[in-house]
Parts: C-alpha cells; structure tokens; sequence
C-alpha cells in the first residue's frame, strides 16, 4: 500500500517537475524569440530550411488531405444539420466547428506526426552523438541556432497550414452546401460573414501559435532529456510524442474554456 | 540550391500570410470595423434586460448595438448606443427610443422617426427610453378573462359546496320535490294538494261544471239556427242589397247634376248668339234709318 502510494507520489513530483522544466524552457526560448540577436543568417538559414521541410515539402499531401477531409467533415456536419433542421445554425457550425476546432487541431496532429517526432529524434541522436556539445564548444549558441528556428517554424507552419486547411475545407464546404442544401454561393458567403466573429479568429490565431509552439517546444526538451547511450533515442522520441500528444489535448481543453468564456 | 528553398518557402508564406489578411480584413470590413460609428446617449431607471452590445433597430433592421451602460451620480442609466455612419440617417431629433421585451426571445431597443426631414440628434443630447413589454401587455389582457375565470370557480365551488352541504339550498329544494312527489301521490288531486281540502276542491269541481253549462247555453243562443249571429248576419245581407240600390242612384244624380252643367254652357252659347243678332238688328235699323229717313232734312252721303 505504502509503495502504491509511493509510486503515485513519485509519478506526480515527474509531471510536476517536467511541467515547471518544460514552462522554463518555455520561458527561455520566448526571451530568445524576443531578442534581436538571435536573428542572425545562420538561424535564418535554419529557419527557412524548417519551414520548408514542414510545411513546403508536406503542401500537396497537406492540400489533398485537407481537401479529403475538409470535403468528408463538411459533408458529415452539413447532412445531420440538414437531418435535424439546424439550417439556420450553419454558419455559426461552419465557423465555430470546421474554423475555430477542426482546422488547428487536424493540422497540429499532422504537423505532429511528420515534424514534431522527426524533431525529437534529431535532437536526441545530436544529444547522443555530442553535437550539442561540439556546437557548443564553437560557441554556437544551440538555442539560437537549433531550436528558435524550429520553434518559430512550428508557429508559423500551423498558423499558415491550419489557414489552408479553413480556406479548403470552406470552399469544398460551398460545393457541399450547394448540393445538400441547393445554396448559391452567395448566400453561403453572406452566412458565413454573419456567423465569424473577430473575437472567435483572435481565438484561433492565439491557438495555433500555441499549438506551434508547444508541438516542436516539447519534442525538443525531450530529445535534450536523452543520455548519451543510444538506446535512449526511442525513449526520448516516446515520450516527447506522449507529452506532445497531452499538450494538444490540454491547450484544445484550455480553448474551449476561454471560448465558453 | 538555398535559393530555390528560400523561393518557395518566401512563395509559400507570402500567398498564404496574404490569404489570411485577405480574409480578416474582408471580415473586419463586412463587420462594418473600418466604419466610423456615431454615438448616441439614452437614459433609463432601470437596467433590466439592458445589455452591452444589445442590437439597436430602426424598421427591423439593425442600425447599431448598445455599446457601454453606465449609471450617473443620480442613480439614472446611461446607455451609449453606437450607430455606424450611415445608419445615423435615421437618428433624428424627433425620434424615440423604445426598449422592446418580447414575451419570447431577447430585448432589443427599438428606433422610431416620425419626420425623416429634422434635425440629427446631437451626440450631447440624451433621451430617455420608454419600455415595452410583451409580457406585462399578455397579462394586462389575461387578467380580465382570469377574474371572470376566478368568479366561475367560486361559483362552480359554492355549488358544490351547496350540493355537498345537507342543509344546502340544492339539498333543501331536493327534500322538498321529495315531500312534494310524496304528498301528489297520496292526494287525488293538485287542488286538493294546494288546498290541503277535500270538500274545497269537490265546490271547484261543482262551480266548474256550473261554468261548463252556461257555456253551452250561451252558444246556443249566439250560434243556434235563430241565434243572434244568423240574425245579425242576415241584416248585414239586406243593408249590402240596399247599398247597392242607394249607390246606382248616386250615379244617377251625379249623371244628371253633368248634364245641367252642359245645358248651362249651351245658355252661354246662346246668350251670345242672341247679343249679335240683337247687335245685327240693331245695326240694320240703324242702316234702315239712313236708308228710310224719318227725319226732316235727310243727308245722302254719295261714296
């Protein structure tokens, strides 16, 4: 009983201890952000080649997929609107579903599943073979060179991939609204136009760029958290993923709550 | 080779950043953000159902919203209502201001302008609001039929409570129908009932009879074969005959009484013929007279 409670015990100090670790970290690199010095041509360099292998490279499968799923999830929500006569409610369901919930949180996963862990494994296999630890004695500053860009890139790919995905998923929602609903695009805008809201886009736009943040912060932490065998690389990439996964869940949880506000 | 990345990734982030601005700023633009707003002071007593960002109407159709509320050192409501710029066309000197409470849905403040041609109101003046409300309307109208409901009720109660009390009128009147069927069985009659006699309804009987055989004899006399009525009516027979008589001689008189007055006409005629022939004679002894002269010296005018 006692080591039951010991255990639990145990397991709430880590996730107290890797929380406080992952907000300072989190505080770190948002005082680099800030910093003018940070942005030198290396780190630009760095960031352009991250937001190409995020969000450039990933663009047609990205497109395909948003036009795929966005057309699916539009289809699905505008046949049981029509099913319970919820007509009148369709671009309040379009904007504050498929915009504000839908949009970020299928980008951030797939950002996740591609970048996020790809980030991880780089990190941990440079923290297993001393490249942190030669950068460092090149006085590279590994912060301003490896991670800032990473960490921007995550900002600036889910805040521009999760735009893409409402423009697609909106316009393929117009098709579907024309044939489920006989609605000229006209309308469709104009219900659409009515529904937005300023403040639910302030909403989406912080979201993402937590999201962003957050989704390349912590696979980067937790690649640093590897030890110098090779054998940690997995565990690390495991458990980044694991964290990276609850964070989503806690920030979506964190937004509808300041929605509901 | 990092030429060709930094194009894409600069094609990239410029269509889709310009993507995004493109669409908050048409957003912003179709929420009338870019607009300038005109704002208009009203004052209530009472907050209720007053809310900030409220719609303000004009003809159904929304012109602005309730922006702030506030009260003054007097305990009065302030409401600032902000109005876009074009839809301040309608706000005007002479206009009222109405909170409107439907009984389903939420309140909404409610513009009227009578006279399009006054003055805009200006921004320092402040109005007060008059309310309107759906629901005290419903039960100002309500409360007549529910009084009339209520005096039902107590009536319909009291008739129960009558017909459930034993000594209650119903019951009474009941008990009586009872005594009274009762009584009717044992009497013969319903004079003998009223009466409580015997004897008394025998002389009702009696003086009946009475009464029945000098109805008959008066309708002998009246109808009989030498009754008055054939009397009567026979007289009535001959007074038509004669009638009759009197009425041909009436045209008689009437065709004579013509006559005399055509004889009479032809007096005139004939007095008139006699005037000229004594007027011819005349002139012929005249004419006679100077032909045949009687006097001394007579006088023959030649022609």
């Amino acid at each position: 009983m006692t080591e039951f409670i010991e255990k639990i015990g145990k397991a709430s100090m880590n996730a107290t201890a890797t929380f406080r670790d992952i907000l300072f970290f989190a505080f770190t690199i948002l005082a680099r952000i800030f910093q003018k010095k940070t942005y030198n041509s290396a780190m630009k360099m760095v960031l352009v080649n991250q937001i190409y292998f995020t969000s450039v490279q990933i663009l047609p499968l990205f497109t395909v997929l948003s036009i795929i799923l966005g057309s699916l999830l539009i289809g699905i929500v505008l046949q049981i609107i029509k099913n319970l006569g919820l007509a009148e409610y369709l671009g309040r369901i379009l904007m504050g579903l498929v915009v504000t919930e839908i949009s970020p949180f299928v980008t951030v996963l797939l950002v996740a599943l591609r970048s996020s862990s790809a980030m991880n494994a780089e990190i941990a296999v440079m923290k297993v073979n001393k490249e942190l630890r030669t950068l460092d004695t090149y006085n590279i500053d590994v912060i301003d060179y490896l991670f800032v860009p990473r960490i921007i890139n995550g900002v600036v790919s889910v805040l521009l991939l999760s735009a893409l995905f409402s423009i697609l998923a909106l316009t393929s929602g117009m098709i579907f609204s024309k044939l489920i609903f006989g609605m000229s695009f006209d309308v469709y805008t104009n219900v659409l136009l009515k529904s937005a809201d300023i403040y639910d886009i302030d909403i989406y736009l912080i979201k993402c760029c937590i999201f962003g943040f957050f989704i390349t912060l912590i696979p980067i932490r937790s690649g640093l958290s590897a030890s110098d065998d090779l054998t940690s690389i997995p565990i690390a990439v495991l458990q980044g993923m694991v964290k990276v996964f609850i964070a989503i869940i806690f920030i979506e949880v964190l937004s509808l709550i300041l929605i509901s506000l | 080779m990092l030429k060709k990345t930094e194009f894409k990734v600069g094609l990239f982030v410029v269509i889709t950043s310009v993507l995004i601005v493109a669409s908050i700023a048409y957003l912003a633009y179709s929420k009338g953000l870019f607009t300038r707003e005109h704002t208009f002071t009203l004052s209530s007593t009472t907050g209720e159902d007053l809310s900030e960002g409220m719609p303000v109407l004009f003809s159904g159709y929304r012109i602005g919203r309730v922006g702030k509320l506030e009260l003054n050192d007097k305990g009065i409501l302030l409401i600032t209502i902000r109005v876009p710029e074009p839809h301040d066309q309608w706000i005007r000197s002479n206009s009222t201001f109405s909170l409107y409470k439907p009984l389903i849905g939420s309140s909404r403040l409610i513009v009227t302008t009578n006279d399009l041609s006054s003055p805009s109101l200006s921004p320092g003046t402040i109005r007060e609001i008059t309310i309107i409300n759906d629901i005290n309307e419903t039960i100002k109208k309500v409360q007549p039929t529910l009084e009339k409901i209520n005096e039902v009720v107590t009536n319909i109660e009291r008739i129960t409570g009558n017909l459930a009390d034993p000594q209650g009128d119903v019951n009474r009147i009941l008990r009586n129908t009872e005594t009274l069927t009762a009584n009717l069985s044992k009497k013969e009659t319903f004079i003998e009932m009223a009466t409580g006699n015997p004897e008394s309804a025998k002389s009702v009987n009696e003086s009946l009879k009475k009464v029945k055989d000098i109805l008959v004899k008066t309708d002998e006399q009246l109808y009989g074969d030498d009754g008055t009525l054939p009397l009567i009516r026979k007289i009535l027979k001959d007074i038509i005959v004669k009638l009759e008589k009197l009425n041909a001689a009436l045209d008689n008189v009437v065709k004579i009484s013509a006559d005399a007055s055509d004889s009479t006409k032809d007096f005139k005629l004939l007095r008139a013929e006699i005037d000229s022939t004594v007027t011819s004679i005349a002139k012929l002894v005249k004419d006679l007279d100077k032909i045949l002269p009687s006097k001394k010296e007579p006088e023959i005018k030649l022609p």
